[in-house]
């Protein structure tokens, strides 16, 4: 199944303009679950698209709002010249198309 | 005397009771929904408070000392706010005024605050807090070791000081109990943190910190925590083991996953808040949902630090920028466009630059379809358009002028292999297709300062209008 089709939420901004925060929200635990899993993997996507070490994705579990979340450095400071996205806001569209 | 110190000297005499917060807006300037407000003066509230600023939109506004929202947006909202707590004779606290919280945001702010209470015939003590940091008190910091960059930043250098057109630093708590110690019932800051806008009070009636911040972190945003999400105020009580939050506009409801989820925006860690003061770690925290509408939320725990520091924000010319807005729908050009550019460069910089002399500008494009906002994926088909932005980077508006119109003129006629459109490689949506954009900023200071004594750093003034 797709990311895209197992999530009610998947997003991207700045925390900070420096870093990039991914945030995955499930309907339900199970599915949370399943994703979580599959963390390793995903920490790989996410540093293959960003062009960054896996040991520069951090991860979080964060059951109160069945959610997975995704920290990591800004490829440029946010507004810097150059960039391409200054909110950060369309930067999680490489989870879109993963497949769990 | 102020509600605020009337509140404090009733709790001091031992009639304690739950507080009532209405978080009125996180974006002030952007509109503020009238009837959701009015509802929530209704509950009688003890406090009003509104966030105004963020470094989420970027280096510019705090460079160039402007407000991110129009003067007439900024006005129409700080007279819906001033008007309701003054009407309920309860605290208005702004924090981070003008988008950026330097002294010429702090400046255009209260003046709007000045005129709203000279039209309405409003009276009332205001205190406004500095957040502009001395440069010399940075580079004793810095001399002192006391400067740590924030994740993603170099180590400070003196040239980032006296190169930042305003620094600030985020208030916390401290700065606001000074302001309402002095009996003020509009307090104005500059740059501050958002939770201690609305956790200050509660803190000074010896509510737990650790509530009072987490109940801050989530209403300063108004009803963003609800499903679905808004920008209507919400109102949060809090008691000595908790706090309930509820949206003033009904069809917004805040229930336990999305006040939760709420610990996920624009956060790098969702267990965790810093302020000055300290952190509060969420990792206990418990949602339980009072009705559809409402979530009591507890469990926060403050851990004071033994380090105060305050976050310091600064911004740095980098130079003036024009931009060219422009598109192309022909497959060929599309299929160029790296070479195109590449020669493109090279010529602009033989028409714009004399012999020898170093090129003074920076000059890029970005294709919009295929990679102008992430990376291509390897093998990824070509679009049939692709929008075309230019961007110029010098150290004049008129060289920045001149660089972009020249770029336009020969990118439009550029003689790629394989040309079959020699009547023009652009589309242009209007004209001029160059633009103008002004000064160009970048974030040069983000680092975390030692500040052991703050109220010399954050200055409350105190008027009477």
């Amino acid at each position: 199944m797709k990311l895209e089709d197992m999530v009610i939420a998947l997003r991207s901004k700045n925390a900070g303009p420096c870093q990039l925060t991914l945030d995955l929200i499930f309907a339900d635990a199970e599915r949370m679950r399943a994703v979580a899993a599959a963390l390793p993997r995903l920490r790989a996507e996410i540093a293959r698209a960003f062009g960054i070490a896996e040991s520069e994705v951090r991860d979080f579990v964060f059951e109160p709002a069945l959610a997975i979340k995704f920290t990591i450095p800004r490829p440029r400071i946010s507004g810097e010249v150059g960039d391409r996205d200054v909110y950060g806001a369309q930067q999680h569209g490489v989870l879109l198309g993963v497949e769990i | 005397m102020s509600h605020a110190l009337r509140l404090v000297e009733a709790f001091a005499a031992g009639k304690r009771r739950p507080i009532r917060i209405l978080g009125a807006s996180g974006q002030l300037g952007y509109g503020i929904p009238a009837e959701p407000l009015r509802r929530g003066i209704e509950c009688g509230p003890d406090m009003i408070g509104c966030d105004m600023g963020s470094t989420d939109i970027g280096p510019n506004y705090l460079g160039a000392g402007k407000m991110a929202v129009s003067r007439e947006g900024a006005k129409r909202d700080l007279s819906r706010v001033l008007l309701a707590a003054r009407g309920a004779d309860i605290p208005l606290v702004i924090g981070s005024a003008g988008s950026a919280g330097a002294a010429p945001h702090l400046g255009q702010t209260l003046e709007i605050v000045r005129e709203i209470a000279r039209e309405e015939g409003l009276s009332f003590r205001l205190a406004s807090i500095d957040a502009d940091i001395p440069r010399d008190r940075v580079r004793r910091s810095l001399a002192e070791g006391g400067i740590t960059p924030m994740e993603g930043m170099t180590p400070l250098d003196a040239a980032d000081i006296d190169g930042a057109a305003h620094i600030v630093a985020q208030m916390g708590m401290e700065a606001f109990r000074r302001a309402f110690e002095t009996g003020a019932e509009v307090i104005v800051a500059g740059r501050a943190c958002d939770t201690a806008i609305f956790a200050t009070l509660p803190v000074m009636l010896g509510f737990d910190p650790g509530l009072a911040i987490h109940m801050a972190k989530i209403v300063e945003c108004a009803s963003l925590c609800c499903v679905p999400g808004g920008r209507d105020s919400i109102l949060a009580t809090l008691d000595d083991d908790g706090f309930e939050l509820e949206s003033m506009e009904h069809v917004r409801r805040a229930t336990p996953s999305s006040v939760a989820a709420h610990a996920l925006y624009e956060q790098a860690d969702p267990n965790m808040i810093h302020e000055p003061a300290g952190s509060v770690d969420l990792g206990g925290v418990r949602y339980a949902a009072l009705d559809d509408r409402r979530t009591r939320v507890s469990g926060a725990r403050f851990r004071p630090t033994d380090r105060p520091r305050v976050k310091l924000e600064g911004a740095s010319l980098v130079g003036f920028r024009s931009v060219l807005v422009a598109a192309a729908a022909d497959r060929r050009f599309i299929a160029a466009r790296d070479e195109i550019v590449e020669g493109l460069d090279r010529l602009v910089e033989q028409l714009v630059c004399d012999d020898g002399a170093p090129r003074d500008y920076r000059l890029f494009f970005r294709f919009y379809g295929i990679d102008g906002v992430t990376p291509a994926p390897e093998g990824a088909p070509l679009p049939r358009e692709v929008g075309v932005i230019g961007e110029c980077i010098a150290a004049s508006p008129a060289r920045a002028a001149e660089v972009i119109r020249t770029a336009k003129q020969y990118l439009l006629h550029y003689g790629f292999a394989g040309r079959l459109s020699t009547a023009g490689n652009l589309a242009f949506p209007f004209t001029p297709p160059e633009l103008d954009a002004g000064a160009a900023y970048r974030f040069s200071i983000y680092h975390l300062m030692d500040a052991e004594d703050q109220a010399d750093l954050f200055p409350v003034t105190v008027e009477k209008l």
